[in-house]
């Protein structure tokens, strides 16, 4: 290219750097919308397989394991039965063991921010979402259902009431980290109150509750009711800087 | 073992064979003698497992303690001789013989070697599945597509090989030619995939360039969609997160199955879950849910779920094995794996340690001091804590402080000197702390 000296050059050049870039731009974009709408096609085509070609699938386990790879790559859940005649009158079939396996994996997925506590009309709202491919909702009753398939494997998973609301708590006792964060909060006064937890650690109104009731039932608090404000107080005698205090009176 | 005829193959922790990338497991086979008839020197293996995959066939010693595993690459069988029917073998265990040729590059010679299946087990599938994985010659796949990787690494963005010819071979210049060749890629994709799902046929023999395609559309989407994160709306958040979400439970290519395993089902399905658990059970510390495993296995499974009933028989079964896991249940009902590395023992010695320094002599722990110093859940700590007073480790007292454990200094009692004050030991060291405080 021949340089051209002055002004006009270096404003020419910046011309077609400006065109160059904005062809850039086009193509690039056309390129993720070109990509979005093929990929959508592989998803939905992949989602139909999955639901008509479940068993012919199976039979083949080389075939079996590219399809799953498909699935995963592309983001589709490969387990989409639908509910059928035979599962909603007797609770046979795949549907329902389905339903457990993605009602676990919501609950795992949601873990982070509401500590193993989820309403059971989030959870039925998630599972709609994720399975938007099978046209059919599924209600409170199903996931209730599928829950219970899951009552072989110990206690660890269940529905409880608090209030008026059902929720799933997915987290046993045993392995619940928010005890030690409520013990913790307890470490400066010697109790806390529900409000308290809930805004001091940022959670919801049943997920405070369940987790201080467990811990009554647990024998690790005690109730106050009789304070002037009118609110429970759930004392820890348990924990370390009370008993301290105590300890050292009685020495 | 097979003296320098056949290759060992490898085995995870619970005596599983590790498989090559691409490598699928076909069938299993219980009680299989390996032996040749012709040639005496040819190891004579007795009662094995046999796990046929579409490029091996392993053969599994499981009852010795620590198993071991030889296989035979299904590239080097060149002959496979058909089923004999006679009266004769109506009634002796069903045998089934093929020829390969052994050795590097077949240095070995030619032998014929038979397989006598002595459990009950269904021969003619599995003479089927056999003929089935040899003639499909997917481990010539497997190096190709390696070679192809590696040729084509830097992927300009024809990842399908077939449909990449012409358009290459066009001169590309300046931004029309680059222009043009974008287009064909997408041409050819759209192609590729119109035919693809044509139906099952069609699907499975495109099976491999799908999934290199579905490789390539995830890897540009994500790459794409956070260098330029402005245009991004809450649609192309929400697939890009459920993708990356589900990355996570992908992992198992070769789930065992009813119909590969049969009679071995359990058993196997016991020894894949002890290898899968391990590294979920070290993320969530060493204890885990049965439920959230159950949840995990099954999603890396992908559509061959197993039902409670498996996962729990599964389970249970680990005590037969030696592997590194094992189930326990709480007085609560709850059911979680345990890994052994954190077992019992070990958390004992770490209460001991915790009871043992001079705050905790003087003034005991309780469950929430524990569950603090453990990093654990208080409700665990209380178990653990029992657990140990249960194994003459710890004291108990109940004051209105609530419950306090100390460390049981009767163990370092003196039976025949019951007066005698030791000047070594914990007993010494409490009695220190204990002048101390006063």
């Amino acid at each position: 290219m021949r340089r051209r000296p002055g002004i006009g050059g270096l404003q020419n050049a910046a011309a077609a750097r400006d065109q160059y870039r904005l062809l850039g731009e086009n193509v690039a974009k056309l390129r993720t919308d070109l990509m979005k709408e093929q990929l959508a096609t592989f998803r939905s085509q992949l989602e139909d397989f999955a639901r008509k070609h479940k068993n012919d699938i199976r039979k083949n386990p080389a075939f079996r394991a590219q399809f799953h790879e498909m699935c995963a790559k592309v983001g589709v859940d490969p387990l989409a039965s639908n509910k059928g005649f035979w599962a909603e009158l007797l609770g046979i079939g795949d549907f329902y063991y389905e339903l457990g396996v993605q009602i676990i994996e919501v609950c795992l997925a949601t873990r982070p921010h509401n500590g193993g506590l989820i309403s059971l009309d989030d959870l039925c709202k998630l599972l709609g979402q994720r399975r938007k491919a099978v046209r059919e909702t599924i209600s409170e009753d199903d996931c209730l259902r599928a829950i219970s398939k899951l009552k072989v494997l110990g206690s660890g998973f269940e529905v409880i009431t608090v209030g008026k609301r059902k929720l799933v708590r997915s987290v046993p006792t045993e392995l619940n980290k928010d005890h030690n964060e409520i013990l913790e909060l307890a470490q400066a006064q010697g109790f806390v109150t529900v409000d308290e937890v809930q805004r001091r650690l940022n959670w919801s109104s049943g997920r405070a509750t369940d987790a201080l009731e467990t811990l009554l039932e647990e024998g690790l608090a005690m109730i106050d009711d009789g304070h002037r404000d009118g609110k429970r107080r759930y004392w820890f005698p348990c924990v370390s800087s009370v008993s301290s205090y105590a300890g050292a009176d009685t020495l | 073992m097979a003296g320098n005829w056949l290759p060992s193959a490898q085995l995870t922790g619970s005596g599983r064979p590790v498989l090559q990338p691409g490598e699928v497991e076909c069938s299993l086979l219980s009680s299989v003698d390996l032996f040749s008839e012709e040639t005496p020197s040819f190891p004579n293996l007795k009662a094995g497992v046999v796990i046929l995959t579409t490029h091996r066939l392993i053969w599994v010693q499981e009852s010795t303690t620590s198993p071991t595993a030889i296989f035979i690459p299904l590239s080097a069988v060149t002959h496979i001789f058909s089923l004999k029917r006679s009266i004769k073998s109506m009634f002796a265990s069903p045998r089934f013989r093929f020829q390969a040729s052994l050795g590097e590059k077949g240095t070995k010679g030619v032998v014929v070697i038979t397989l006598i299946l002595r459990g009950k087990s269904d021969i003619d599938s599995f003479v089927e599945k056999f003929w089935e994985a040899w003639r499909k010659k997917a481990w010539e796949d497997g190096k190709k597509s390696g070679q192809e990787a590696s040729g084509s690494g830097l992927g300009s963005g024809h990842g399908s090989g077939v449909d990449g010819g012409l358009a290459v071979r066009m001169p590309v210049v300046g931004v029309a030619g680059i222009l043009r060749k974008e287009q064909e890629i997408w041409e050819n994709t759209d192609k590729s995939l119109q035919e693809a799902f044509q139906d099952l046929n069609a699907l499975m023999n495109k099976a491999k360039e799908m999934v290199t395609l579905a490789e390539r559309m995830r890897a540009k989407l994500l790459s794409g969609s956070t260098s330029q994160a402005t245009g991004t709306n809450d649609e192309e958040n929400g697939t890009k997160e459920e993708m990356q979400e589900l990355l996570l439970s992908v992992g198992i290519v070769s789930p065992v199955t009813k119909e590969s395993a049969g009679a071995l089902y359990h058993q196997q399905l016991s020894r894949q879950l002890a290898d899968f658990a391990k590294i979920p059970l070290e993320r969530a510390g060493g204890m885990i849910n049965l439920i959230d495993i159950y949840c995990l296995f099954n999603r890396a499974r992908g559509t061959e779920l197993i039902s409670p009933d498996d996962l729990l028989r599964a389970c249970s079964l680990w005590e037969k094995f030696d592997v590194p896991v094992m189930l326990r249940t709480f007085d609560s009902g709850v059911m979680v794996i345990q890994s052994k590395s954190h077992s019992d023992f070990e958390v004992f010695t770490r209460i001991r340690s915790m009871v043992t320094t001079p705050d905790a002599l003087r003034a005991g722990v309780t469950a929430s001091d524990a569950a603090m110093t453990l990093g654990i859940a208080p409700a665990m700590a209380k178990e653990h804590l029992l657990a140990a007073e249960g194994k003459g480790l710890l004291c108990r007292d109940v004051s209105p402080d609530g419950f306090r454990f100390f460390v049981n200094l009767l163990q370092e009692v003196d039976a025949d000197d019951i007066f005698l004050v030791k000047d070594y030991g914990i007993y010494q060291t409490w009695v220190k702390v204990i002048s101390d405080a006063r």
